[in-house]
């Protein structure tokens, strides 16, 4: 039986996962990757939680983190472009300018 | 009456002022002759109060207005003259309408001629308001005026050099002069806990208020007002420990010496514990008393010893001050108030003459002081000799000289309470200060002129300054005829002291002793000196001239053990303790701050990658944060 | 004339905008008119104050933010007034004798603001107003230290700024808690200081609200251990800077233990009689032994207003009101004198560009009318009777006795190191030979400086001979706040401290 822990679980590693790409990755297009893997895990977890009481707050819930991360993802990639087009990378290390 | 108790007080005021008016400005000499005329109006007017006062009249009260009001607190200005101001009074203007006059002469040569008149009727202002007042805050101006008085004149010739104490003791006018104000301040703040004391116990200062409550208070708190109250004077009085500063005062003007230094304002202590009589006779504090008596014996003693040996012609009469403030403690201390008063009067006039002789020799010497460079100056100054003389006389209390009467009673005194241990020191004391005196007069005036060697042509004083100093030279002869009556009117006020009928019957025996031993000292000293200098390198030498000569070491003692200390601890509290401690914990501070802010700036490399580390790093502390609490909650 | 009070605070300040309008050679005459009719306004409000009256006069309120109880809410009694009048006069007699050619214009503008921040804290009522006059304040003189002042300048004005300022937030942390408090037993927010003294707090409340305060005025006082700051900004500022700094800045700190601290806080002052006056004292003798110390006449003038600080602080802890009277009047009487003193040192200073008294020496022969001058405010200083610095003096150390004797003893030994320190500076800088060359031909006192010093010499001989018309107000208010504290004290051990008169006392 699949029960609330295997899906929490799953969240769990996925979120993982999502976290190690944010935290080692230096292209920002996989950053945006990674994100989107943590928004999914979390995600999962909403769904999850919410069939297990049986309240669908938590569904709709995902279904906003959907929605935001779509929007999210399309004005962030055309912001990639455009820093590409200006910089010619999309490598962190070289694009640090606001040192302090 | 009450116009004369103005007249009496402002018009050394006026002096002042008016001298003042002139300070910047070149010597004028109708500056001297006004103010010498303004007091001696002062004087005047208080004679005219102290007959009114001898005729019966009720003492006199005046209130000017409030001066200090806060909470139950009040303090006005106000002046009373009864039998012991006005006598006081009287010897206060006398004295220094003299030395006013003597000073226009011998100030003649001074740029600072109208400077000096402004700050020495300055003095007798304050010193007026010290014995006028009816409150001790009233006293306290008096007290402290005196004291800045003081301090601008014997600072008077500020522009001289520090020199070290090896050269001059004094080592400068205006060293000597901050030593004299900064003694006297040590004494003026047990003063005022003294006046704090009787404050918060009698709810008032003013004196009649205030010795009423005190048969209503408990011993300690007596005994407390007491001790406070005597330290106050043993500052202005320079008794040990806070003399030093008496005889470095000499650095002043010699009519100043005259005038403060030995008439009046060293007096004050005396005044105070003659007007605070009730106080000090009480029961309750009969062992501040005796105290008071046994100081200003040690006193006598310890100044005439000093004495003996010195060569400075002013310093000598400075020591034969203290010692004779010794005596005036030592009768006041027994409860011999008027004969106390009595001495102090007496004292004024001759001590007073003594000074201003000295003054002339300066004047004829150039300003030197060193009685082993004088001699024979009897030729020279014939009128000057015969002053110093009379005053000799008096001090050393030959009959019928003021000085043996008012001394002769203290002695009796000490014999009739039975202390005799302070009797004996006291006569001793006599024999010494007969010494001194006869060995300054006769090492200055008789034997060989040992001044030509340094060049100096003596010339006697101005024929005016001779005249005005008459009326102290008289007073110095007679001032003993009138005990009777001096008795018979300061004992309407204080309490009378009257010597048993044994002490009485023994008085010829007693006198005779003291007038044999005074008598055996001036002969020592005609042996020693009356033929002029003859030097003993052995005698000279011995430990005991040296420790006389150094003054028992205590100036040194005192530059050794408080003025370095106290200023090597300064220094530290500044250098270590203020900028390396305190200061520093506050840059430390500071400087944590900063340099946390510079080290973490780090941080901030621009690379987004690190950011996204520090976020995870964050989310990681702030889980294990929420985990620990969820454990101990 | 009711609202005489704003008039007083934003007059400064409008003129003080209007100043950068004004053409430069003529600023300074522009700001002594502006500083002579803030003068005469407060001598008005002298004039026409009631002195028979110990409450709050010349009161106006107009709500701010009347959701939160914070008004424009202002007053003044025998307490605040000769402050007022004071900064109004030191303000005056400081631009008179400033010698500053540079940038005269914007220094002028800055004390016109200053004033009105200075006037501003001693007149608010409201907590709130009370505060943000009394931050404002920082920032003109920070601009007058650190624009004007000498070669440390930016170090010694960031150092006060931020020094002052960290003290001043825990204050207002104070007093956000105590509108709290108000608010949690009266329902409503106010920060009305005379709402706040209707409210009797519990007494470890009083306790935590009090070191709240205390940490905003111990270090404007500046108190020890708090009072490295001064030193510094003393030595950077310009003459003008020091003189408004010690004349009126400090006493700011003392001000606000008197307004707040003890009548708010009446058992809780009870309570830190000890600490206190442990402190006062050692700020007494210390800062007295470290002004020994300097070799720097302006750090002497520096440390020895610290150690006259020491002595209002004993004061106003003395709990009754011959202390608290007098410690209000050597408020009056510090501010006057050291101002004074600052501006005799300015004086040098112009002439030789330096304060080292190794420097001078002999001053006394060159300049007489200079050496008479500081010498008034010498005696002044060491507090010789008949002269301002004596009736504080005596009536502080005469309260104190009260409170403890030998803490008195202590603070007594003002009279004595204080007249070391005075008179070795006295004597190292005008008396001796003239040794130095260039001290030769110094110039006397010329016009402008006699006609900024003559007042303040005859101020400190007309309240040192007659104080009553200063003391009378001040004292009809420090009896209405005694009688305030008894009746408000919560427990036994301070309405015993808290004296009443004698009469009241010995009836009971």
């Amino acid at each position: 039986m699949i029960g609330l822990s295997h899906y929490l679980i799953i969240s769990g590693i996925l979120f993982a996962i999502g976290l190690v790409g944010v935290l080692r990755r230096k292209n920002l297009l996989m950053l945006f990757f990674a994100t989107e893997i943590m928004l999914n895990a979390a995600n999962v977890a909403f769904a999850a939680v919410s069939n297990y009481y049986h309240d669908l707050t938590g569904q709709m819930f995902a279904f906003f983190i959907i929605a935001v991360a779509a929007s999210e993802v399309a004005v962030g990639l055309g912001l990639l472009i455009v820093l590409y087009k200006k910089f010619g990378t999309l490598d962190l290390d070289d694009l640090a300018s606001m040192k302090g | 009456m009450e116009k004369y108790v103005y007249i009496a007080l402002f018009a050394p005021l006026v002096s002042s002022i008016f001298a003042a008016l002139f300070g910047m400005s070149s010597k004028k000499n109708f500056v001297g002759v006004i103010a010498s005329l303004l007091l001696a109006t002062s004087f005047m007017a208080s004679a005219t109060l102290a007959s009114y006062i001898a005729e019966g009249g009720a003492a006199i009260h005046v209130t000017m207005m409030e001066w200090i009001g806060a909470g139950d607190l009040m303090i006005p200005f106000g002046f009373m003259v009864d039998h012991v101001s006005v006598t006081m009074m009287v010897v206060v203007t006398l004295v220094s309408t003299v030395v006013h006059i003597y000073s226009i002469g011998y100030m003649d040569h001074d740029k600072s001629f109208n400077r000096f008149f402004s700050y020495l009727s300055a003095f007798v202002f304050s010193m007026l308001v010290l014995v006028m007042s009816d409150n001790f805050a009233g006293l306290f101006i008096g007290w402290e005026g005196v004291g800045v008085c003081s301090w601008l004149l014997i600072g008077f010739w500020y522009h001289k050099e520090d020199v070290s104490p090896e050269v001059n003791p004094s080592i400068s006018p205006s060293w000597a002069a901050n030593e004299a104000f900064i003694v006297n301040r040590i004494a003026d703040l047990a003063m005022l806990v003294g006046i704090f004391v009787l404050y918060w116990n009698t709810g008032s200062l003013q004196y009649d208020v205030v010795f009423a409550e005190l048969p209503h208070l408990d011993t300690a708190i007596l005994t407390t007002a007491a001790i406070a109250l005597f330290i106050g004077a043993m500052g202005k009085s320079a008794q040990f420990p806070l003399h030093t500063w008496l005889t470095d005062a000499m650095e002043g003007p010699t009519p100043v010496s005259a005038l403060i230094h030995a008439a009046t304002m060293v007096t004050a202590g005396v005044f105070l514990v003659i007007r605070a009589n009730p106080l000090y006779s009480m029961d309750a504090v009969s062992d501040v008393s005796y105290f008071i008596a046994a100081l200003g014996t040690f006193v006598a003693f310890f100044a005439a010893s000093m004495a003996l040996v010195n060569r400075d012609l002013k310093r000598i009469i400075a020591y034969s001050t203290l010692s004779q403030l010794g005596y005036m403690f030592a009768a006041a201390g027994l409860g011999a108030y008027w004969i106390a008063l009595f001495h102090l009067a007496a004292h004024a006039f001759f001590k007073a003459l003594l000074f201003l002789g000295a003054g002339n020799v300066m004047h004829a010497m150039h300003d030197e002081l060193d009685i082993f460079k004088m001699g024979g100056l009897k030729q020279s100054m014939r009128a000057t000799y015969y002053y110093m003389g009379i005053a000799s006389i008096a001090l050393a209390g030959i009959p019928p000289f003021a000085g043996f009467f008012s001394k002769d009673a203290i002695i009796e005194t000490a014999f009739n309470e039975g202390t005799l241990i302070l009797w004996i020191m006291l006569v001793v004391t006599a024999g010494m200060t007969a010494f001194y005196s006869f060995r300054q007069v006769f090492l200055t005036f008789n034997g060989d002129h040992r001044y030509k060697e340094f060049g100096i042509h003596p010339h006697e004083m101005y024929k005016f300054v001779l005249v005005a100093m008459s009326p102290l030279a008289l007073l110095a002869m007679i001032a003993g005829f009138f005990q009777g009556s001096f008795q018979e009117f300061i004992t309407k006020l204080l309490p009378n002291y009257e010597m048993s009928h044994h002490t009485h019957e023994l008085v010829y025996y007693l006198g005779g002793l003291v007038l044999v031993v005074a008598v055996s000292g001036i002969a020592l000293a005609w042996k020693k000196y009356g033929n002029g200098l003859k030097r003993d390198e052995k005698c000279e030498n011995s430990f005991i001239y040296q420790l006389l000569k150094n003054q028992y070491y205590i100036p040194h003692f005192y530059a050794e053990f408080i003025s370095r200390p106290y200023a090597l601890v300064s220094e530290m509290m500044w250098r270590n303790v203020d900028m390396k401690i305190v200061d520093a914990t506050v840059d430390a501070i500071a400087h944590i701050l900063y340099f946390s802010g510079d080290k973490t700036r780090k941080m901030q490399t621009g690379n987004l990658s690190h950011y996204l580390n520090w976020m995870g790093v964050g989310f990681v502390l702030l889980l294990i944060v929420a985990a620990i609490t969820t454990v101990i909650g | 004339m009711d609202n005489i009070l704003s008039v007083l605070v934003f007059f400064p300040a409008i003129a003080g905008l209007l100043g950068f309008v004004v053409d430069k050679g003529s600023a300074r005459v522009y700001g002594i008119s502006v500083a002579t009719v803030e003068l005469l306004l407060a001598l008005w409000l002298w004039m026409s104050f009631d002195t028979a009256n110990a409450g709050m006069q010349y009161v106006e309120l107009i709500p701010l933010v009347p959701d939160f109880g914070i008004n424009y809410y202002v007053g003044v009694d025998g307490i605040s007034l000769f402050i007022v009048v004071m900064t109004a006069l030191m303000t005056l007699l400081g631009m008179i004798g400033m010698s500053i050619e540079k940038e005269i214009k914007n220094m002028i503008i800055s004390l016109l603001f200053l004033e009105m921040t200075m006037i501003g804290v001693f007149v608010a009522l409201d907590a709130i107003v009370f505060y943000l006059f009394w931050e404002l304040s920082l920032v003109p003189m920070l601009y007058i230290i650190g624009a004007w002042g000498g070669p440390l300048r930016i170090y010694a004005s960031v150092k006060f700024f931020l020094y002052t300022f960290t003290g001043s937030l825990i204050m207002l942390v104070g007093m956000l808690f105590m509108a709290y408090l108000y608010n949690s037993v009266s329902g409503v927010w106010s920060f009305s200081l005379t709402d706040w003294y209707a409210l009797v707090l519990p007494e470890n409340y009083q306790i935590w609200l009090f070191l709240a305060f205390f940490a905003g005025f111990a270090i404007k006082v500046p108190m020890f251990p708090f009072h490295t700051w001064l030193p510094y900004a003393h030595g950077q500022a310009p003459t003008i800077g020091s003189v408004i700094l010690a004349a009126v800045l400090l006493k700011m700190g003392t001000y606000g233990f008197v307004r707040f601290s003890l009548p708010l806080f009446p058992d809780a002052s009870v309570m830190m009689i000890w600490p206190i006056s442990v402190l006062a004292i050692i700020m007494v003798i210390y800062t007295a032994m470290v002004a020994y110390a300097q070799e720097d006449i302006k750090q002497v003038i520096a440390y020895s207003s610290v150690s006259h600080m020491g002595i209002i602080i004993l004061g106003t802890f003395a709990m009754n009101a011959e202390g608290i009277s007098g410690s209000i009047f050597l408020m009056l009487s510090h501010g006057i004198v050291s101002g004074a003193l600052f501006m005799l040192v300015g004086v040098i200073y112009d002439r030789r560009h330096t304060k080292l008294m190794s420097e001078f020496g002999g001053l006394a022969a060159v300049m007489p009318k200079y050496a008479v001058i500081f010498g008034f405010m010498l005696m002044a200083s060491v507090g010789l009777p008949l002269t301002i610095g004596f009736v504080g003096e005596f009536l502080v150390l005469l309260g104190f006795y009260e409170i403890s004797p030998i803490g008195a003893i202590l603070g007594g030994t003002t009279i004595i190191i204080g007249a070391i320190y005075m008179l070795t500076v006295y004597k190292r800088t005008f008396f001796g030979p003239v040794t130095n060359e260039k001290n030769k031909t110094l110039p006397d006192l010329n016009g402008k400086e006699l006609t900024a010093l003559v007042p303040l010499v005859a101020i400190v001989i007309w309240l040192g001979v007659y104080p009553k018309p200063v003391l009378g107000p001040i004292d009809t208010s420090v009896k209405a706040l005694i009688s305030f504290m008894h009746e408000k004290a919560r427990s036994d051990i301070a309405k015993d401290t808290i004296t009443l008169s004698k009469s009241v006392k010995e009836a009971k």
